[in-house]
């Protein structure tokens, strides 16, 4: 048979036997549905966030809404979920049998509190229970409790700060993530302060805040419950370049440790997140669509890219792209032109039109064999015709001195 | 019976439509010969804007509900279709049927005020009618001289399963009450008499009469003629066929009413003998699939050599045929094999070989060899004032190029009456 690649490497001290973890969310919420993916083969789980008693969690539902297209619903999905309504003792319970039943894979949790007493108190206990490894979320959209109330803890660096001391503090030798939110004026700042506090490393990032939409007929926003709405929390692919940003930000200014979340959907979408500066990526929605089974593609897929480009481990492609993002006033000024290929062209004059009516007037069509034609002249290479050809018949072709240089859809991944 | 095809449900559709990759100078449009306006009517489906994309597709053609049921969408606009090279075309016919199925005809539309002169059309066919609509849209009073129920082809002969009786009575129904002012029911024989009464006249009478096959033994009981069969079924009469029917042809109308006939009794054997090879069918992929799924079957390069028989028919004597070279349009042409004559045995033969033109009816208009009305680019026949389109003048076409013909007679009506010439 088929020889399964090995894909393991250390995390913060921690084995994981590939870089896709189970996010603190629904797939997770359950020890059953824990246990399901683990056995599917996720590298590890983190449970979702879970308080002490006395926070009472008023879940609404429905819970979930999505946007997209007829063809595609699912680019991005919503939720106005709050954390578990499992409580600490029940989520420690679950930690210990986890951990019994799948001694090789990463098995963490994830917490909010509002006190010092509150934070402390979870993490003890979390620690008593033999966690691997404890995230805390300071960016729930639906608003944190205590130090920030009305907003994401993690949109005060002086509350970021504070509260991830008290808990680092608690948390001793066990590693600590702080998951963050991408919705700050200054992200760097963020992960200055967490850095400054002690922890481990920090979740890039989360849902992103979101109207998902609202209904023309009724007015009523998306989801609707019985009339009313709130704003969600997105995910799904539709956030990834989000994400992509805020792990680059960080990874290029601030020497921490990032878990990649939010908006990955395949096995290279975790790689991008990791050549960004992730060292391994959670997964939520892919999972939530189409079933914990996805990691069988999500591990072939990276197996195969590792061989393909003779990495050893998944740690080699951390940081990879990261020598290449610049300010856009560093970057190079080449000539650069549009280049159609002819043989690739079907004639649909998406291109033409795109250029016509948003791009410069640089192509010509010939209504006879409809084909375009780059007037060489007018072309300043801003790529929109390559954007809208649907079979990647077009590419940017730059000259810089004596060397060329192509900006192309390599097509399909 | 039930229709034959479902309309695509409004996700369906708008799947579908997210497809199109809205071609610049769209080749299906062109390819349309009422050039309806494919990828604009797609967007509309797209963003749900179901009352925009009928405008667009109404405008354009009148037998807009017609069309998206029978039109032959590999024919035209989806032989072109840009997709095609990535994977499969869009299914431009039934997307437009699913924006007629779910829209009103009437909705939104509205007719000049005043007359600038009134105008006859002779047959109420798809051509006729749709003369009379563009020239009521341009402000002329339109009377039909139509001896059946208006609606042609498509009303008397095309099956309810694809053509429902109600889809008829809104489109045609619309047609006839919105544009037409009157309907005269009598027969028209000299084109001059109408000339004093109107500015113009517009002659689409189509095809009427059916071709003789040219063979032995016709007069026998149990020989019948294809479309005076369809007529008869569609109106709801028995066909009155046998057990065992041979249809002779390979076109449309061999195949609609050999399909028409299973269905009517689906223990009967109907066979379509055709003198040529299955790819020579000259009958749409879509009528040779309904007829295979109805029982149809087909006997291939048996070409008709007598009806054989007493006083009714007893089968038919057939000479093996051989397919040599392609002709100009890629059909095999075929020669009889000497010495392989056989009998199928049949109680009814329906020949279906094809249809000709009342040549006795209008003799002030030239002709050309095959009967056919003779006219020039703008539509005008020989007579001044007399213009003809239609079946009359192409011989057996598609419904979507009588409305072509009728858009484009009226458009040279229009300027002619105009003083243009």
């Amino acid at each position: 048979m088929y020889r399964e690649r090995d894909l393991s490497y250390d995390f913060l001290g921690i084995h994981l036997d590939s870089p896709f973890i189970l996010s603190a969310a629904p797939p997770t919420d359950e020890l059953d549905m824990a246990m399901d993916g683990l056995a599917a083969g996720w590298a590890g789980v983190i449970l979702k966030t879970t308080s002490v008693e006395a926070n009472a969690v008023g879940l609404k539902y429905p819970m979930m809404s999505s946007f997209g297209t007829a063809g595609h619903k699912l680019w991005g999905l919503g939720n106005i979920d709050l954390i578990s309504q499992y409580h600490i003792d029940e989520v420690c319970q679950r930690v210990k049998v986890l951990k019994q039943a799948f001694p090789s894979k990463m098995i963490a949790a994830s917490i909010m509190g509002s006190q010092k007493e509150d934070w402390q108190a979870l993490v003890s206990q979390l620690k008593k229970a033999g966690v691997d490894l404890i995230e805390c979320s300071f960016s729930c959209p639906q608003g944190s409790m205590g130090e920030a109330p009305g907003r994401m803890l993690a949109q005060s660096v002086e509350a970021t700060e504070k509260v991830a001391r008290w808990v680092k503090e608690a948390a001793e030798t066990t590693p600590v993530l702080i998951k963050i939110t991408p919705q700050v004026t200054d992200i760097v700042e963020v992960a200055r302060a967490l850095k400054r506090a002690g922890v481990d490393g920090v979740t890039a990032s989360n849902s992103v805040p979101a109207l998902m939409g609202v209904d023309i007929e009724t007015f009523e926003p998306r989801p609707s419950v019985f009339g009313d709405g709130a704003y969600s929390g997105m995910t799904g692919m539709a956030i990834k370049p989000l994400t992509l940003r805020t792990i680059a930000e960080i990874a290029r200014t601030v020497d921490i440790t990032i878990s990649g979340n939010g908006g990955a959907y395949s096995w290279g979408d975790a790689v991008e997140f990791m050549a960004v500066g992730a060292s391994n990526v959670q997964f939520c929605t892919l999972p939530m669509h189409a079933g914990f089974m996805t990691i069988r593609d999500l591990r072939s897929g990276l197996a195969d890219y590792l061989d393909r480009k003779g990495f050893s481990s998944p740690l080699d492609i951390v940081g990879k792209a990261l020598c290449h993002i610049k300010g856009q006033e560093e970057l190079p000024a080449p000539r650069t032109r549009s280049s159609i290929d002819p043989d690739r062209c079907i004639g649909c004059g998406s291109c033409y039109r795109a250029c016509r009516d948003g791009g410069h007037r640089a192509i010509e069509w010939n209504a006879v064999d409809r084909k375009p034609r780059v007037d060489e002249e007018k072309c300043p290479g801003c790529a929109q015709c390559m954007q809208v050809c649907p079979v990647n018949a077009i590419r940017m072709k730059q000259e810089l001195g004596t060397d060329t240089h192509y900006f192309e859809f390599k097509g399909a991944r | 019976m039930d229709e034959l095809e479902k309309t695509l449900d409004p996700q369906q559709a708008a799947i579908e439509a997210e497809r199109c990759l809205y071609c610049f100078d769209a080749p299906c449009q062109e390819a349309c010969p009422a050039r309806v306006p494919v990828p604009e009517f797609i967007l509309s489906i797209r963003s749900g804007n179901l009352h925009g994309a009928r405008v667009l597709l109404q405008e354009s053609n009148p037998f807009i509900e017609t069309c998206g049921r029978i039109c032959p969408e590999e024919s035209f606009c989806q032989s072109v279709c840009t997709r095609a090279h990535i994977d499969t075309p869009l299914r431009i016919r039934e997307l437009h049927r699913s924006v007629t199925d779910r829209t009103d005809p009437a909705d939104r539309m509205e007719l000049p005020t005043g007359i600038r002169g009134k105008v006859a059309v002779v047959g109420a066919g798809p051509a006729g009618l749709s003369c009379a609509r563009e020239l009521a849209l341009n402000g002329f009073r339109v009377h039909v001289f139509e001896q059946l129920r208006p609606g042609g082809v498509p009303t008397q002969e095309v099956s309810r399963r694809r053509y429902p009786a109600e889809v008829d009575e809104r489109e045609t129904g619309f047609l006839v009450s919105r544009f037409v002012a009157h309907v005269w029911s009598h027969r028209v024989s000299d084109i001059s008499l109408l000339l004093g009464d109107y500015a113009a006249v517009f002659v689409a009478t189509g095809l009427p009469g059916e071709m003789m096959l040219p063979v032995e033994g016709m007069a026998l009981e149990g020989v019948f003629h294809a479309r005076a069969l369809l007529r008869a079924v569609k109106s709801g009469e028995t066909s009155g066929v046998g057990r065992r029917v041979g249809v002779v042809g390979g076109g449309n109308v061999a195949v609609e009413v050999a399909t028409a006939l299973r269905d009517e009794d689906p223990t009967r054997d109907v066979t379509v003998i055709y003198r040529r090879g299955i790819k020579e069918l000259k009958a749409f992929k879509r009528e040779v699939d309904a007829a295979i799924a109805a029982g149809v079957t087909f006997q291939f390069l048996a070409a008709p050599d007598r009806v054989i028989g007493q006083h009714h028919v007893e089968g038919l004597q057939v000479v093996q045929t051989h397919l040599c070279e392609e002709d100009e349009t890629g059909r095999c042409k075929f020669e009889p094999l000497p010495g392989s004559m056989y009998v199928i045995p049949l109680d009814t033969v329906v020949a279906a070989i094809g249809q000709r033109p009342d040549a006795e009816a209008f003799s002030q208009l030239a002709r050309n060899d095959a009967g056919l009305i003779s006219v020039n680019e703008e539509m005008q026949t020989s007579m001044p004032g007399v213009f003809a389109g239609g079946d009359a003048v192409h011989g057996a076409q598609t419904v979507v190029e009588a409305v072509r013909d009728g858009k484009r007679a009226a458009v040279s009506i229009v300027t002619y009456l105009a003083g243009g010439k």
